[in-house]
């Protein structure tokens, strides 16, 4: 396995305009072309050939999606036939979308003013409720008469202060006589006269709509809720009906709406091109990256949908172009899951070594080591295999780390923290400390250089010479480092730094520094201060970065000191409380410390790790692609 | 979450170092003189100006980049606020996406291509826009307003679909969305009690006092509606024009009667004009030297920073219209310019 990116070409594709459908299929079924959305050097290329496509496309696009929530698909169909759709069969589905999706928002505004009705009669069985308390007769409020003119009905609660004022103007009294969510109930009273049909004007304007006070309200109020319920019945039974009559017509519309679905994913690869798209006449050009060994493959399938009609040159990508190169992602399903977490923090850039089977390979060793056991790790390798379906891609990641757990419990002799079990492969953390940190620490140490030579690699790749000689982590850094730890060593084992490691890092702390005093542009006092500020941190930096990875030993020592804990505590409690303790004590180790631990392997990965070689800002490979499956209507 | 004199402390120094930005009253008559490259080159416009190939995209482009300065600056400035001062300042910078809302509606009303009722949208920050792409897919303006409905405009696009339902009035419909704009600005303010309060209610009520009589003047006497109509239109301010002398002043049969029944200072201003051009100039210039002092004297941040707002779209406006009349070789004189130039007021 490469731990670089596939070698990508630039590849410049001439084509007749009216073979763009096809080439875009074409290229969308080899599934190796990322359009480059650069405008071509040629200014003579300047038109935009797709943009009448793409818009048609973008319009029936949205009216079947609007569609599809009034008739949501049933089941998964496949794109059997693998066609040309030209811009007059596209226009006619358009069309024809058009036409259902009218047809279709009759039904939903039918559905939403039968919701409508419902409310109101909500409304209307609210009104009556409080009309039942009053001691008048309300049936005379139903018509108006010869002197007053009577308004009972509802408006938006936001209106309502508005309203007062607008209705007093016109001589009338608003009464609100309940508040119900949004809405007020009001009675409006005055009298009759040419200021009525201004009031009837702002009523419109705010919404107002009236309650009819039913007839026979001076009877028995049971009666109305009788009849209130039944038209509330009825309601439902009519939107029964209406559910029953949009069914129907779906299932008669089914068969051509799954065919117009198929249409639009056919003509889906040439919309996505049209940015890449120039043309002049009857010539068309187009542009994009490809991996290198894909290319004659690519040239092959257009051969034989082209007939050979076309003009395609590739290059090698140039410097200055790095950084818009995209870079192809781990195909491995192994390391799958660990490349979702390697792009939380980017995408490698073009050239740069993709960090995703390091971070794999030292996050199972360090995730192992702080939580070792047997047990506790084939619960979580036995849980996200579990929840695989829920997990998706994550379970590997979940499985993987659990059987790291379960390996390092072997080695430690450790089953759900009883080290009497099984004997140790090896030893248990806690038999020999010392060994332990030393151990981290001489990971550390191996992880940081091995951090500084892939950021010093990733910067030679992308031509960043300069960078790799004296930027963070590059050479001279290094050198530091390393002659740092060489007197560390001889002054613990010899009681003497030495001179030759003593030069080392005196020479290369002073190349940083003149490093930095030429690239700042400042005072000489502020130059000296920052200068003297980043040699400081220079070194404080690289000690306690080693000293972080003491971490890997301190958690492997606590799982084991918590596991005493709780064996402890549960030989306390005897009996079915024994057994309850150990349980309930190793599902917090697992749900706290191993979340803990997690996120601490997360930290040195992300901080310890990337922050030094990786820079995450590359672009990832997103070819033209032709989606083969889609949601299919209900059928007849 | 810093304590509330560093967070005060924090936003007034930000206001100070933009108010700095702000076009002095006698810069206007030198930025007047300039030629159109110098006017691009001494506001940043270059790129603006240069790359369209005619004078209404030139336009366009120009009025885009400022609008984009404009939202850039309210951007900034609403960073550091604590919710209810961010909600009042992004309410009062929504009035870009309800001009959006107002083209993509007459649009669709007359059945504009997808392209022309794009070339008429303002490119908005995503966090002010309205999701234009969306709206533009509906058919209708039914439809449109539906689907404005599911976010944060639902209430006013729930009004004015009601509005519309009822009426099938475009006209009635801009009308509802400008009220509702101005009814939420005042809205906003209700929510600060603090010493914010104070400060707040005589910016936005400058704002509202000016807007108040410019609406009633126009729908009793330009549209002839009767006082009720008239009245529940119009949006009570938060300081002279409130609901009781709105109630008054509607009921009125006459500009004149209605400028003699104002309170002072507005009876003062506007003494001795009924023309409407001309009382929109005194409101205007009222409205700069309110929102000037509370810019100078408030100790409210989030009042100056509106202030600062309010007052820097005003800069701009008279900059657009200064280079509208050189894109345009207008023979207007720049001093008439200013006085029509003074922000979008209404949405």
């Amino acid at each position: 396995m490469s731990l670089t990116p596939p070698a990508m070409r630039h590849v410049r594709l001439l084509v007749l305009t009216e073979d763009l459908p096809r080439a875009a299929l074409a290229l969308a079924e080899t599934e190796r072309f990322h359009p480059d959305e650069r405008p071509p050097e040629a200014a003579q290329l300047s038109r935009a050939p797709v943009h009448a496509y793409r818009q048609t496309y973008q319009q029936a696009q949205a009216r079947l999606t609007k569609i599809g929530r009034l008739i949501p698909p049933s089941s998964q169909a496949e794109i059997d036939e693998i066609r040309v759709v030209d811009l007059e069969e596209l226009s006619e589905v358009n069309d024809w979308l058009g036409r259902i999706w009218h047809e279709a928002s009759r039904y939903e505004e039918e559905l939403r003013r039968l919701d409508d009705e419902e409310h109101f009669v909500s409304e209307q069985e609210a009104a009556l409720g409080n009309f039942a308390e009053l001691k008048i007769d309300l049936s005379l409020l139903r018509n108006k008469t010869r002197f007053l003119d009577f308004y009972v009905g509802i408006v938006p609660r936001e209106n309502l202060r508005q309203l007062e004022g607008a209705t007093a103007l016109a001589n009338h009294l608003l009464y609100p006589y309940m508040l119900r969510g949004e809405q007020a109930h009001v009675v409006i009273v005055g009298p009759r006269g040419e200021r009525e049909a201004q009031l009837s004007s702002v009523l419109a304007a705010a919404g107002y709509q009236g309650l009819p006070i039913p007839a026979g309200l001076e009877r028995d109020p049971q009666e109305m809720a009788q009849t209130l319920a039944d038209r509330r019945r009825a309601i439902g039974e009519e939107r029964k009906a209406m559910h029953g009559r949009l069914a129907d017509w779906a299932a008669g519309i089914a068969d051509r709406l799954l065919l117009a679905a198929k249409t639009l994913h056919l003509a889906e690869p040439l919309v996505a091109l049209d940015a890449s798209i120039r043309s002049a006449g009857h010539l068309a050009h187009l542009a994009g990256w490809v991996p290198a060994r894909a290319i004659h493959d690519l040239e092959g399938r257009l051969h034989a949908a082209l007939r050979g009609c076309f003009h395609l040159d590739s290059r090698k990508p140039r410097s200055e172009e790095r950084a818009l190169v995209p870079s192809v992602a781990v195909r491995n399903r192994l390391l799958q899951p660990f490349d979702l977490l390697v792009k939380q923090y980017g995408i490698p850039q073009y050239g740069e070594i993709d960090p995703t089977p390091l971070f794999a390979v030292s996050f199972l060793i360090m995730f192992g080591a702080m939580f070792g056991d047997v047990g506790q790790g084939a619960v979580i390798a036995g849980l996200a295999w579990l929840l695989r379906r829920r997990l998706g891609p994550l379970y590997r990641f979940g499985v993987m780390a659990g059987l790291s757990s379960v390996l390092f419990g072997f080695l430690f002799g450790s089953v759900f923290g009883d080290e009497h079990l099984l004997p140790a492969l090896w030893m248990s953390p806690l038999h020999d400390p010392i060994l332990m940190l030393q151990l981290a620490l001489g990971w550390g140490i191996g992880f940081i250089v091995l951090a500084c030579l892939l950021a010093i690699y990733n910067r030679w790749a992308v031509a960043h010479y300069t960078d790799a000689v004296f930027g963070h982590h590059g050479l001279v850094n290094l050198v530091f480092y390393l002659a740092m730890l060489w007197g560390g060593f001889g002054l613990a084992s010899a009681g003497a730094f030495g001179w030759l490691p003593l030069v080392l890092v005196v020479l290369s702390l002073a190349a940083l520094a003149v490093r930095s005093w030429r690239e700042l542009e400042a005072p000489t006092g502020e130059r000296v201060l920052v200068v003297f500020i980043e040699t400081l941190e220079t070194v404080i930096g690289y000690v306690s970065n080693t000293l972080s990875f003491l971490r890997v030993a301190a958690f492997s020592l606590n799982h084991v000191a918590l596991s005493i804990a709780i064996f402890t505590l549960a030989d306390m409690m005897g009996g079915v409380g024994e057994f309850t303790t150990i349980v309930l004590g190793n599902v917090f180790v697992i749900v706290l410390e191993g979340g803990i631990v997690l996120i601490q392997v997360m930290r040195l990965q992300y901080y310890e790790g990337f922050s030094r070689y990786f820079s995450g800002s590359g672009r990832a490979f997103a070819p033209l692609r032709l989606r083969r499956r889609l949601a299919a209507p209900q059928a007849s | 979450m810093p304590s509330n004199t560093a967070h005060q402390a924090y936003l007034n120094t930000r206001v100070s170092i933009m108010a700095t930005r702000l076009l002095a009253p006698d810069q206007f008559a030198s930025i007047a003189e300039l030629e159109l490259a110098e006017l691009a080159e001494r506001f940043g416009l270059g790129a603006a100006v240069d790359a369209q190939p005619d004078r209404r995209r030139r336009s366009r482009a120009v009025e885009q980049a400022l609008i984009r300065t404009l939202l850039g600056e309210l951007t900034v400035l609403t960073r550091p606020m604590r919710t209810a001062e961010r909600a009042l300042v992004s309410a009062w910078g929504r009035k870009y996406a309800l001009f959006n809302l107002k083209a993509l509606i007459r649009g669709k009303l007359y059945d504009l291509d997808q392209e022309d009722i794009q070339a008429h949208l303002y490119e908005l920050p995503a966090q002010q826009g309205l999701a234009e792409e969306a709206l533009l897919r509906a058919e209708n303006v039914l439809e449109l307003l539906r689907a404005l409905e599911g976010g944060p405009y639902a209430l006013i696009a729930r009004q004015a679909r009601e509005v519309y339902e009822q009426r099938r009035e475009p006209s009635d419909l801009e009308a509802t969305l400008d009220q509702r704009y101005y009814a939420g600005l005042a809205h906003q303010v209700a929510h600060f009690y603090d010493g914010n309060l104070r400060p707040l209610q005589v910016l936005v009520g400058a704002l509202l006092d000016r807007v108040g009589l410019m609406w009633l003047l126009r729908a009793r006497f330009a549209f002839a509606l009767s006082p009720s109509e008239s009245y529940f239109r119009l949006v009570p301010s938060l300081r002279l024009l409130h609901r009781e002398r709105l109630l008054g002043l509607v009921n009125l049969e006459s500009t004149e009667r209605v400028l003699e029944a104002l309170p002072e200072p507005l009876a003062g201003l506007l003494a001795g004009t009924a023309d409407p051009q001309e009382i929109q100039r005194r409101l205007a210039q009222y409205f700069v030297v309110e929102a000037r002092q509370v810019l100078a004297r408030s100790h409210s941040a989030v009042a100056r920073a509106l202030a600062y707002l309010m007052l820097r779209e005003i800069d701009l406006m008279t900059l657009f219209a200064l280079i509208q009349r050189r894109l345009l070789d207008l023979a207007i004189a720049p001093a008439d310019l200013a006085l029509t130039a003074d922000g979008r007021g209404t949405p």
